[in-house]
This record gives structure tokens, sequence and C-alpha cells, in this order.
């Protein structure tokens, strides 16, 4: 087996084996994997970085929806309010338009009624004077008595 | 394979320059040519897709080219493995265990390729890596812990008159990490490529029925790959979990 034969040229194996180990782990550990470190935190930070970014943006966009919903049920609400002051208030009016117009035609009744029943009694009045007229004048020309002196 | 080769020649350590340096030899052998190329892939494939990189403004930044997503998979398949066996403090220990487990996976994924030669499956090689793993952690024990670390060979909860009889299986136990870490290694290597080897060997054998072990090493090799995955997985979970023993003691 020469692995145990060539014994005259194990120094020289373990010699090189030495130096390239040496070169290997030196440079590795001072330039390669500081590299490669560096690379790969470079782009985890900045992953990272976009992450936070993002969750800001979210939360943000949350309270801008909060925002909004807040203000929209607000609307709403001052929208049903305002349409059901207009109701009542339309409601009222009519109310009151019917009411106004009833009490003025109960009035205008009532006047039309007193009218006729003043005419009435000023008719039968005059009627009577008249009818006391033409008796008087009546009775003059029968009896010759003075219409003066006639009293009935 | 040549007639009469052993299926083990693919072992063979090859000088390619000879070097000698203060009466050792060190030369450059195809063992460490296999190792610079291991090096340099890994240094090129992780670094150079991050090298542009430029910073992250937009949306469209964010996305990273194929190069850099290949790059990330290895990272952080690391990062969570630590991240689930040691846990946070084990964020110290990230570029010890990648180098690790780049090392061991690419050296295992390069000793694939047909006429190239698999550093991990020599036992010097995965020994020097699996010692290191354990005089680190030792180390590392003694710095966290000072002499309560061998409190650490004491399991709690246990009776008393079982002490004596735990404590030199645990400190065996401890002590044989290296041997396991490294000889699994190894073994993993040295069997799946022989195993190749001899396969092909029959493939030649057998003339045209040598189809049913093509068959078979194309399955095989699919295997092995998965192997070399597996055990550079099983190198660097077993370096965290000693890293966790160290921090953590029991």
């Amino acid at each position: 087996m020469p692995q145990l034969e060539q014994v005259e040229f194990f120094i020289s194996q373990l010699f090189w084996l030495g130096v390239f180990f040496v070169i290997l782990f030196s440079v590795l550990t001072y330039i390669t994997l500081p590299k490669i470190r560096a690379f790969l935190n470079q782009r985890d930070d900045f992953i990272k970085s976009h992450i936070s970014k993002q969750d800001e943006l979210i939360k943000k966009a949350e309270s801008i929806i909060e925002n909004y919903e807040a203000k929209l049920t607000e609307a709403k609400n001052e929208a049903s309010q305002i349409i059901n002051d207009a109701k009542d208030k339309a409601l009222k009016e009519s109310e009151d338009l019917i009411k106004a117009t009833e009490e003025k035609i109960q009035h205008e009744i009532k006047q039309t009624e007193e009218r006729v029943a003043k005419e009435k009694d000023t008719a039968i009045s005059e009627l009577n004077d008249q009818l006391k007229d033409s008796a008087t004048n009546f009775l003059s020309k029968v009896t010759n008595i003075e219409k003066g002196n006639i009293n009935l | 394979m040549a007639k009469g080769e052993s299926p083990l020649k693919q072992f063979e350590i090859q000088p390619i320059v000879d070097i000698n340096f203060l009466g050792f030899d060190i030369s450059f052998t195809n063992s460490a040519l296999w190792m610079t190329i291991t090096t340099a892939f890994i240094l090129i494939f992780f670094t150079v897709p991050f090298l542009k990189a430029k910073k992250t403004n937009s949306v469209s930044d964010l996305y990273p080219t194929r190069m850099q997503v290949a790059a990330e998979l290895g990272f952080n398949f690391i990062n969570s493995l630590l991240a689930d066996t040691v846990g946070k403090e084990g964020k110290k220990y990230f570029p010890l265990v990648f180098t690790l487990f780049m090392f061991i996976l690419f050296g295992n994924l390069f000793g694939m390729i047909p006429y190239s030669f698999t550093f991990t499956s020599h036992i010097i090689v995965t020994l020097a890596l699996a010692m290191g793993v354990f005089i680190f952690v030792t180390v590392l024990g003694f710095v966290k812990h000072g002499v309560k670390f061998f409190s650490f060979f004491v399991i709690p909860g246990l009776p008393v008159y079982m002490l004596p009889l735990l404590i030199p299986i645990e400190i065996i136990s401890y002590l044989s990490r290296p041997i396991s870490l490294s000889v699994r290694l190894f073994a993993n290597m040295l069997a799946g490529h022989t195993l190749l080897k001899v396969f092909a060997g029959f493939v030649s054998a057998l003339g045209f029925f040598g189809i049913l072990p093509l068959v078979f090493i194309i399955a095989l090799t699919g295997l092995e790959i998965l192997i070399a995955f597996l055990q550079a997985y099983v190198f660097a979970i077993l370096t965290c979990l000693y890293i966790n023993d160290a921090l953590h003691l029991h």
C-alpha cells in the first residue's frame, strides 16, 4: 500500500498540506468569507428595511381606511338627519296649511251665516215697517184720520 | 490499467519537482499538485463571484448571479451546520470548519476525475488534518475551562464506583478521536478508488461481457461522488461536535 510504504514522501505531503491549508484558511478567513457575509448581510438588511417600510405603509393605509369609513358614517348620519328634518318640516307645514285653511273656511261660514241672519232681520223689520206704513195709509184713507194720529 | 498493475498503483506518490530544504525532502508531488488545484479552485469559486458585488439599492440588485448562489449554498450549508451543532458561539470557528469541509470535499471530488490523484486517500494527510482538529479542540477546551476541562471525562450522574471503569474508557475514546476521524476518511477513499480500479480491470478482462462491470462502475462512480460529499460532511460535523464538547463539556 503506497500510503504506508512511501514513507519518504510523508514530510513532503505534510509540508504541502500545511502550506495549502494555511493559504486556504487565511484567504478564506480574511478575504472571501467576510465578502460573502457582507453580501448576504446587505441583502438581508435591504429586505428587512423593505419589510419594515411595507409594514409602515400598511399601517398608514389602514388608518386612511379607518378615517374614510368614519367620515363616511358621519356623512351618512348627517344625510339621514337632513332627510328626517325635511320630512318633519314638510309634514308640519302641510298640517299647518290644512289647519289654517279649515279655520278660514270655518270663519267664512260663520260670517256668511251671521250676514244672512242680519239680512233676514233687516228684511223682516223692513217688511214690518212697510206693512205698518201701508196699514196706516189704508186706515187713514178709510177713516180719514190723519196719518200722524194713527198708532198701531 | 496496464497488465499486472496493482489497483493500488493509483495511490503512488510521484514527485514532479524535487525540492530539498535543510535535508528534508519536500518535493512537489502529484499530491501537492492536486492540493494546489483544490485550493485554487475553492478560492476562485468562492471569491470571484463576490468581487464585483454591487450595493443593493433596488429590488433588481437582489438577484444574485448563478455563481453567487452556488457559493452562498456552501456558505449557508456550513453556517447552519455550525448553528445546529454548536449554536451561536460557533460563529467564531466558522472559517476553520468551512476550510476543512471545502478542502476535503473538493479533494475527494477532484479525486473522482480519471487520472487525477486523491490526496485524501493518504492516511498521513487525513491524520494530519484530524490531529490538527484534535489539538485545536483540546487547546480550546483548556483555554475555555482550564483544569475543569478534565471533568469532561467524568460522566455526570453516574455512581462513584463506576468512575474507575468509565474514566479510562472516556479517555481512550477521547484519544482515539483523531484516529477514527482520519481512518474513516482515508479508508473510504482508499476502498472506493480501489473498488473502482478492480472493476475497471474486469471491463477489459471480460471482453464483450465487460459491459456488466462497466455498468457497475457507472453506478459506483455515482456512489463514490456521494461518499466524497458524505465523508467531507462527516469530518466537518464531527469537528463541530468536538468544538461543541470543548466549549460546553457535557
